[in-house]
């Protein structure tokens, strides 16, 4: 569990640093193709996050799950 | 009639208490004053409009929190059972709201005067539209913070949760107030204003009804 | 509502959204070029922002009236995940900015405002931890939430037409005003926007179910 978290973590961290990298130069690929990439960074944010929230809310469930076996 | 003679009594009764313990009222004025003059030694002189006017609203801002919050923070559970019993929830809120209101209108032209006095107003200052804007400030900081008050007092633990629960609502407000002075600092003309007043107007009309509706559910438990 | 086609509906809703938001055409707006097509991912998150705290604050006026822990953990989770979407919103939003108005804050109203619709949020959910008994924790949340939630809708929907800003409709930059959201654009952005609250009300009923659970095993 804690593995996943960290690459999921690990993975925006680099997403972040890929945008901050670009700033730098003007023509860079954010920049480039009519701009779409900053469309594909925002759908991968709202999909990476709504996924993590998903891995939160397995996790309660998997304590809940847990709980109720105990009790059984 | 009922109402208005308790709201009447309740503000009598608030006023004298305030005037019998006077350590709360003048420490609030003391507070007011001493930030001022802080304010003063620390920058002597402010040639910035933008800052000269941030700076006097958040002087208020912090003595309106401290002025307001001991209206329900500070009150004894005795003294509670004895107001819930003496009057009905809507006029205790209508006589603190309109007690705080008071105090606050009278603390902010105060702090308004002692402020003018160390920084002097920009020269081309319409000085009526901006007393205008703090009289509007000083109600609307009073009506938000009487209710949070009440509510944090409720709640348990105070002063942290006042400043938590009160700064987002306060915010919009604040903004407004920040803008309406401008203009009245820039001198522009009257007419240009008259939508930021409508508007605050409006904000408190609207937290006055909200207050209203809702305290009555607060106070009884 | 436990039934699955409401689901299934949101879920091809936001599907076609992402699809045809990726390929049907988009008007050529300058500044915007391509980025125009974010307005189907990043708006639809304040539409359903404001439904969950809607229905949040829809909840909390039924546990004040009729007082019921039922209601109450409605009132919070919808508050959680409306919060969620909130965050969701800043954050493309802030993306978004950088890559048109060059800066990931620029003060513009409609950024700062959002913010703090969130942080309102935020103090609804620190005052509900600060009070340790049930009823009156159920009690005070929900008097904060009805206090709170008429400053949120002037702050996100009054206060920003009054001040110059960057966001299209205000200020006169290329933006998708009445006349710019043509025919094309509004085929996905009302289904998109649709979808997406859907997606929301479902990830808060599945919060609220085990939040129900929770606290009957307790």
């Amino acid at each position: 569990m804690k593995k996943i978290a960290f690459t999921l973590l690990m993975l925006t961290l680099t997403l972040n640093l890929f945008a901050q990298q670009a700033d730098v130069e003007m023509a860079d690929t954010l920049r480039s193709n009519g701009k779409i990439y900053v469309v594909v960074v925002c759908i991968v944010l709202i999909l990476v996050g709504l996924l993590g929230y998903l891995f939160v809310l397995d996790k309660r469930l998997k304590k809940l799950e847990k709980k109720s076996g105990d009790k059984n | 009639m009922q109402l208005a003679k308790q709201v009447i009594y309740l503000i009598r009764k608030e006023a004298v208490l305030e005037w019998r313990s006077k350590y709360a009222l003048n420490g609030v004025l003391l507070y007011v004053v001493s930030t001022v003059f802080v304010c003063y030694l620390s920058f002597v002189s402010i040639p910035n409009k933008l800052t000269w006017n941030a700076l006097f609203w958040i002087i208020i801002l912090f003595a309106s929190i401290n002025a307001v919050a001991k209206s329900f923070l500070q009150e004894s559970k005795g003294r509670h059972l004895y107001t819930y019993l003496l009057a009905s929830p809507i006029a205790l809120i209508l006589a603190k709201t309109i007690y705080n209101s008071l105090l606050m209108m009278g603390l902010t032209l105060i702090a308004l005067f002692f402020y003018a006095l160390v920084f002097p107003f920009q020269p081309e200052t319409d000085i009526p539209m901006y007393m205008v804007a703090t009289v509007l400030g000083s109600l609307s900081f009073a009506t938000i913070f009487t209710m949070i008050s009440a509510i944090a007092s409720k709640a348990g633990n105070g002063g942290m949760l006042m400043a938590i629960l009160s700064f987002p609502i306060i915010i919009p407000v604040i903004i407004v107030l920040i803008k309406l002075s401008k203009n009245a600092i820039d001198g522009l003309d009257r007419s240009v204003s008259m939508d930021d007043i409508g508007l605050l107007v409006l904000i408190n009309a609207m937290v006055m009804g909200v207050s209203l509706i809702l305290f009555p559910y607060l106070w009884r438990d | 509502m436990n039934r699955t086609w409401w689901k299934i509906l949101g879920a091809i809703l936001v599907v076609y959204a992402t699809i045809a938001g990726l390929l049907l055409g988009v008007p050529r707006l300058n500044i915007l070029n391509e980025t125009i097509r974010n307005l189907y991912f990043h708006v639809p998150m304040w539409f359903a922002m404001i439904t969950l705290f809607a229905i949040s604050v829809v909840y909390s006026i039924a546990s004040l009236n009729r007082p019921n822990e039922d209601y109450d953990r409605r009132a919070v989770e919808s508050a959680n995940v409306g919060v969620v979407f909130g965050i969701f919103g800043l954050i493309t939003g802030s993306i978004w900015a950088k890559y048109t108005w060059d800066q990931f804050w620029s003060f513009d109203p409609k950024q700062n405002f959002a913010a703090i619709a969130v942080l309102l949020y935020f103090a609804y959910l620190i005052l509900r931890n600060a009070i340790d008994e049930e009823q009156k924790r159920a009690k005070i949340s929900a008097i904060y939430n009805i206090f709170a939630f008429p400053m949120m809708i002037v702050l996100v929907f009054v206060l920003p037409r009054l001040q110059a800003s960057l966001h299209p409709g205000n200020g006169g930059n290329p933006g998708f005003n009445t006349y710019d959201l043509d025919s094309r654009m509004r085929m996905v952005f009302y289904p998109a926007c649709m979808g997406w609250i859907v997606i929301g009300y479902w990830i808060y009923t599945i919060r609220f179910r085990i939040r129900t659970l929770e606290d009957k095993q307790l």
